[in-house]
């Protein structure tokens, strides 16, 4: 089975690779591929080279990365909070991050000496931090040590406090393009992601899978309730505080380089409960590779259903997440 | 609120019939009086709506900088009453008209502040400006006396808009002129850009170039395509446009197709909310784009937003555009 898992990965990625606005056959993917990972390409030219290793892969694996990170943690927090509904940006992070953006695009907040791009990355990882912070203070200020309700309800006031903020300052002060600008990050995008940034992104993926999956045991006793769990010998609070904390980071750093991807970890891990079972040491694994290949399919979609137009990644992962959250809804009625 | 604003009008013209009254034997003076008012009424079709104006406006209020500077470049800047919401800046040669303007707000100011202003005529470029908050419905005006006129490119349905050419932007001069009763003013105006258009495209700066016109974004570049101002630019001067094939103003654009054609100049337009500065400084610290061919040399031609869309300074851009090229002296 995981070999499969990787094989169905390796394959989307291929493919992912050989499509793009100029056409470059899938045996020039395999030369340059083959080139750069030491081999004889067979007279890469400089044009293959910069679009399939120096665009095209970097962008490929940074989905790789944000789908896996995003599925992770909507796994760990589903199960943390006993929520069916809970994704990776529950605790504010990504209408923090959207605060952070907002100030730096539109007020043109300049992060001494960035350029644009990166300044925007900064601050929105800098919003999603603060966010999580007034979150984590609202929350834990009852004492009772983080209870998943109280969690969620800051999570949605300062949600509402931030996109009130993000409102008035494009409407207010958005010049030009503004709101196109604004609306379009919020949808997320894995366009322009180059080595550098998709390095990072790894590099959180592969933290978040390893560090996760060491909880794998403390998590399953959680699904049966916080009284459960304590009874089990289970230190609820303090796992409350690693995890939620661990999962507002790396959803935060994928938000920095991807804008908003919604979602994908809210879906993706109850698409693979019922194949792997309840285990978070299966279910762990199984969500990462989920939403690895699920975003890089997304991603395809997203730069190739249009001619010359990317389309907006979040409203991709939505279209598809909309009619799953109704299945679910529908078959647990249950509030 | 009404009547205020159609009393400017209506004591001109009882001033007019006291003045007449005096002067002469009613019936003759009645017709000589008439006489420099025989280019009113004017009546202009504009976005499928009728303007009609009985006589000359006095107190024009403009919205967006390219009506406000059709205006002033028509020389007829103390007609205004008001004016709101700027791109960037006034072209210099107009600025000093501009000071003695009262700037209603920064952007769009409320309904309330434009009836203030009491116009009798509200000039746009952008079918916002007439939203309900702003100056309102055009038909509502129309009824309570104030004429509006709307740049055909900013016209509601893309099918009122025209082609972006220069004759379209000077059809739009020779409207407000004409609805200012100064129609020989769009003709000099205009004669003049002519001019200048004509020697941009003898000289033929961008002969055998290709260009990449760079508007924003960083992620996904948003260029001048096929319908552009950047595109009649580009024309102008002789050089191809590399995404003219994208049919609509602008678009976004992609890289990899940037990589694979690597243009000879990159255009970066200049804008408050995307200087030609950081666009630059992005290509040049992008590990992929600062391998392209304009990057290395520093081929770029830097172009203020406001002459790069179709109105009154478009011909500056164009000029501005084959200055810069003819400085860096390209092979095509």
């Amino acid at each position: 089975m995981a070999t499969l898992a990787v094989l169905s990965l390796v394959a989307s990625a291929a493919v992912a690779l050989a499509l793009g606005s100029v056409d470059v056959p899938l045996s020039r993917v395999l030369a340059v591929l083959v080139r750069r990972l030491g081999g004889d390409g067979g007279g890469v030219t400089v044009l293959e080279d910069q679009l399939v290793w120096q665009l095209r892969l970097p962008r490929v694996l940074g989905a790789v990365a944000v789908g896996a990170v995003l599925a992770l943690c909507g796994a760990v927090l589903q199960s943390l909070t006993r929520n069916d509904l809970a994704d990776p940006f529950l605790l504010g992070v990504s209408s923090g991050a959207t605060v952070g953006a907002v100030t730096v695009m539109v007020l043109g907040i300049g992060v001494g000496g960035l350029v644009a791009s990166t300044a925007v990355s900064t601050a929105a990882f800098a919003g999603a931090l603060a966010a999580l912070a007034v979150v984590l203070l609202i929350a834990a200020a009852g004492g009772r040590g983080l209870s998943p309700h109280r969690t969620v309800l800051a999570g949605v006031a300062v949600a509402y406090l931030c996109s009130a903020y993000t409102s008035v300052v494009v409407i207010m002060h958005g010049e030009g393009d503004a709101a196109r600008r604004v609306l379009s990050w919020t949808l997320g995008s894995l366009a322009g992601l180059r080595w550098e940034s998709t390095l990072v992104l790894l590099a959180a993926a592969a933290v978040a899978l390893v560090w996760f999956s060491a909880y794998a045991e403390r998590l399953d006793a959680f699904t049966f309730g916080e009284v459960s769990a304590l009874s089990l010998g289970v230190p609820v609070t303090a796992t409350r505080w690693v995890l939620m904390v661990a999962t507002a980071l790396v959803t935060a750093t994928t938000v920095a380089y991807a804008g908003v991807i919604g979602f994908v970890g809210l879906v993706v891990p109850h698409l693979v409960r019922p194949l792997v079972g309840h285990r978070h040491v299966a279910v762990l694994p199984a969500s990462a590779w989920g939403g690895a290949v699920l975003l890089v399919w997304a991603d395809t979609a997203a730069r190739s259903l249009v001619d010359r137009q990317e389309v907006p990644i979040g409203a991709l992962t939505a279209l598809l997440g909309v009619p799953v959250l109704i299945w679910l809804m529908a078959r647990r009625p249950r509030t | 609120m009404i009547r205020r604003t159609v009393m400017p009008v209506a004591s001109l013209a009882a001033g007019a019939v006291l003045l007449l009254a005096g002067c002469a034997g009613a019936p003759e003076a009645k017709s000589e009086a008439a006489e420099p008012d025989a280019r009113f009424p004017v009546s202009v079709d504009n976005c499928d709506h009728d303007v009609v104006v009985e006589s000359a406006p006095e107190r024009v209020v403009t919205l967006n900088q390219g009506a406000t500077e059709v205006v002033l470049a028509l020389g007829l800047g103390d007609r205004l009453a008001g004016t709101a919401y700027l791109d960037d800046a006034i072209s210099e040669r107009w600025a000093a008209e501009y000071e003695k303007v009262p700037v209603l707000a920064e952007e769009y100011p409320t309904h309330e502040a434009v009836l203030e202003a009491e116009p009798d005529l509200v000039y746009a470029s952008y079918a916002s400006a007439f939203d309900k908050g702003v100056a309102g419905d055009r038909s509502a005006l129309a009824g309570s006396g104030t004429a509006s006129y709307l740049s055909p490119f900013g016209c509601p349905e893309e099918d009122q808009r025209p082609d972006p050419t220069f004759d379209a932007v000077w059809q739009e001069l020779h409207d407000v002129a004409a609805l200012l009763g100064e129609p020989d003013r769009s003709q000099s105006v205009v004669a003049e850009q002519r001019e200048t258009l004509d020697a941009v495209s003898e000289e033929a700066a961008g002969a055998g170039l290709t260009a990449l016109w760079y508007d924003s974004g960083d992620k996904t570049p948003l260029v001048g395509g096929g319908l552009s101002g950047p595109q009649l630019i580009l024309d102008a001067v002789g050089a191809e446009n590399m995404f003219e094939d994208v049919q609509r103003g602008w678009g976004e654009g992609s890289w990899e197709d940037v990589l694979a054609v690597d243009p000879d100049v990159i255009v970066l337009a200049d804008a408050s909310w995307s200087s030609a500065a950081e666009k630059r400084a992005y290509l040049e610290k992008d590990p992929v784009l600062s391998e392209l061919t304009a990057v290395q040399e520093g081929a770029f031609v830097t172009v203020a937003y406001s002459e790069s869309t179709p109105g009154v300074r478009m011909v500056d851009g164009a000029a501005a555009v084959a200055g810069q090229l003819a400085d860096l002296g390209l092979q095509g």
